[in-house]
């Protein structure tokens, strides 16, 4: 299988704290794989890194065959990414915010709105709701068109670090159809990042467990039920991590 | 597309929509400047100016070659310029002065005035009781020393006349009274002729050079917004993370700020003429003649260039430092910078200063915005365009440093 990133004992220190210790792992082409781990596990650093915003201290990055930090112009044409809490520009509507982005993406004017209107249908959203301004949205709807925002590129990779922190069961439940669905339509590859077990269990392919900066177990959920020797993700999870809180 | 164009889209789209912000920017020197025009002539015209002026002597005398003359008439001459002036004044008696409570000027014709006036061998006074700290008591002041410099010149000259024509001499009064007088001629530094008209101008441009004071706030707080406010708000990680390059963002951000200023520009530009046509009204005469398009236009340029350069300088400083705090800190001191050569641009001519402090301030790029106006109004172009690409390379060098420092880590972990 081809892969999309491949990190080898990539380390990252802020100052005294060591947000990384030795992460290793591969994303192959095509599959959703989620991170999943405790607060402060290094998830973020992690995709911020995989996102070029991050340079790692040691280590190696390749992000669809480019070294990174080297080539971190390169991979920011082929990626996407949507922050962990990102918001939209308030002053500017639903569409704007899309097109904004496709714009940014796009080599001309038609192209953009193409991409807009794919934006706006995965978004979900209505006609009259997409061009009213953001600030007025609710947080599930701006968390759809940001979502749409990162998948209507079709970039070949695209990174979401806890698309569905601080929703409703409701939103929630939208933000992970729209993943589900138009992974796939689109082709395109996801690593997301999450604290929920039920959602990485619903949507990955792949599973990375991650905590105090370390690896601790990566594969299909099957994989790491058996490695953890658990019923249940959240069994695998607990046992994985769970000591260290003991 | 050029990265570029989405991000003045976006940049332009966020400013139109913040109307509020933008009538306020546009509004302020409209509403500030006109308001100080008209405070500084009406609020004095409303101000109670009192000047009470004691006869004492209450004489009248006979001069050759002058004619009849009293105290009395002195003392009318006197109120009547006064009230022509704006002052309430009264003739009164010394022993009721105190019935009439607060004054800003006292006038006193002593006892023997008109007997010292008209002597060959005494010298007459007049006693001038003048409040403290009052600038309509100067003005009154100014008046009063009009009516009797005249008198006494009258005076003089009839002595001299009289006594020459009892010495049956052949005298010109003037040749005894100011036997030296000073021709003074207006001349550019290239030392042609300069009219009475463009010495005014000079004077003008140094308050309009001064007036540039008023135009680096605005724009800087735009930048300030749009990048760590960005950050606040958090839209500018996902923003990083696409293929925008750096110098477009940063240059996208600059040129949308600078339009917040150019807005302020042209907005204190027009308050600037209102500022001089009030009070031209006033008094009577068209300053708007002295205010030529050409100036207008430059001056207009020397705001754009002030406003892009003060961006130019704060933005590295916004990007190193990541943090709203810091980024205020840091406007305060680009706008006080810009305010003491702009201050200083009313009382020094920086050409004239010795080469070590010109030098110096010829490194801080208003300096050249400054002297863009001073040159203009001398009609030395060439050097208004100088002065202008020395101003815009310092702030495009500044630009590429800001570009150089931008770090992504940095934007994203500094502390708000």
């Amino acid at each position: 299988m081809k892969y999309v990133v491949k990190l080898r004992n990539v380390r990252k220190s802020f100052g005294k704290t060591q947000a990384l210790r030795s992460v290793s792992f591969d994303v192959y082409e095509g599959e959703i794989f989620g991170l999943i781990g405790p607060n402060g596990a290094g998830k973020t650093t992690t995709l911020r890194i995989i996102s070029t915003l991050v340079r790692h201290d040691e280590g190696y990055v390749n992000v669809l065959g480019y070294e990174l930090p080297k080539y971190k112009d390169y991979v920011r044409g082929k990626i996407a990414y949507l922050p962990e809490d990102a918001r939209l520009y308030g002053r500017l509507t639903g569409w704007e915010n899309l097109l904004y982005f496709a714009m940014i993406y796009s080599k001309d004017k038609e192209e953009a709105i193409r991409m807009a209107k794919l934006g706006a249908e995965i978004s979900g959203l209505s006609p009259t709701d997409l061009h009213r301004k953001t600030s007025e949205y609710s947080k599930g709807m701006a968390r759809r068109v940001a979502v749409a925002r990162a998948l209507m590129t079709k970039a070949p990779l695209v990174i979401l670090d806890e698309p569905t922190t601080g929703l409703d069961v409701f939103s929630s439940y939208n933000i992970r159809k729209i993943i589900k669905k138009y992974a796939k339509e689109l082709k395109v590859t996801i690593i997301l990042s999450s604290h929920n077990i039920l959602e990485i269990q619903y949507l990955c392919d792949r599973i990375a467990l991650i905590d105090k900066g370390k690896i601790l177990a990566v594969g299909t959920p099957e994989e790491i039920l058996e490695q953890a020797k658990a019923s249940n993700l959240e069994e695998a999870f607990i046992k994985l991590v769970g000591d260290s809180y003991e | 597309m050029s990265k570029l164009y989405p991000i003045i889209w976006k940049e332009l789209r966020d400013m139109i929509r913040d109307v509020r912000t933008l009538i306020l920017i546009a509004s302020l020197p409209l509403i500030v400047m006109p308001l100080m025009s008209i405070s500084s002539i009406y609020m004095q015209q409303l101000q109670v100016s009192r000047v009470l002026i004691i006869d004492e002597d209450c004489s009248h005398a006979y001069i050759p070659f002058l004619g009849n003359i009293s105290t009395k008439d002195i003392a009318m001459n006197i109120s009547y310029l006064l009230k022509i002036n704006g002052f309430e004044p009264k003739i009164i008696e010394e022993n009721i002065k105190a019935e009439y409570g607060e004054y800003d000027l006292l006038v006193k014709i002593p006892r023997g005035f008109m007997k010292n006036l008209t002597s060959f061998t005494l010298k007459a006074y007049v006693v001038i009781e003048k409040v403290v700290g009052s600038p309509r008591a100067d003005i009154a002041e100014t008046v009063i020393n009009y009516v009797l410099s005249d008198l006494s010149r009258k005076i003089s000259k009839a002595k001299v006349t009289y006594l020459a024509t009892l010495a049956k001499i052949k005298v010109a009064p003037e040749s005894i009274l100011e036997p030296l007088s000073i021709i003074t001629t207006i001349v550019k530094p290239t030392g042609t002729p300069a009219s009475p008209e463009e010495e005014f101008r000079i004077r003008l441009a140094r308050l309009m050079a001064f007036s540039l004071i008023f135009v680096t706030t605005p724009s800087i707080a735009y930048i300030n917004d749009s990048i760590v406010g960005e950050k606040e708000r958090k839209t500018i990680e996902a923003l990083l993370a696409t293929p925008v390059p750096r110098y477009s963002l940063i240059i996208g951000k600059v040129f949308t700020a600078s339009i917040v200023g150019l807005i302020a520009g042209l907005s204190d530009a027009l308050s600037l003429i209102l500022f001089f046509v009030i009070p031209s009204i006033f008094y009577g005469f068209n300053i708007l003649s002295y205010l030529t398009p050409s100036l207008i236009a430059i001056h207009v340029v020397a705001v754009y260039l002030s406003i892009f350069t003060s961006l130019a300088i704060i933005t590295p400083i916004i990007i190193r430092s990541g943090s709203y705090r810091a980024s205020h800190v840091a406007s305060l001191t680009v706008v006080s910078l810009a305010s003491i050569v702009f201050f200083m641009a009313l009382y020094v001519d920086i050409d004239k200063l010795i080469h070590i402090a010109r030098y110096a301030l010829y490194v801080i790029p208003y300096t050249h915005a400054v002297l863009m106006i001073k040159n203009a109004v001398l009609g030395t172009i060439t050097n208004v365009f100088i002065h202008a690409l020395i101003i815009t390379a310092i702030s495009l060098a500044l630009l590429l440093l800001a570009i150089k420092l931008f770090s992504d880590e940095r934007i994203i972990y500094s502390k708000t």
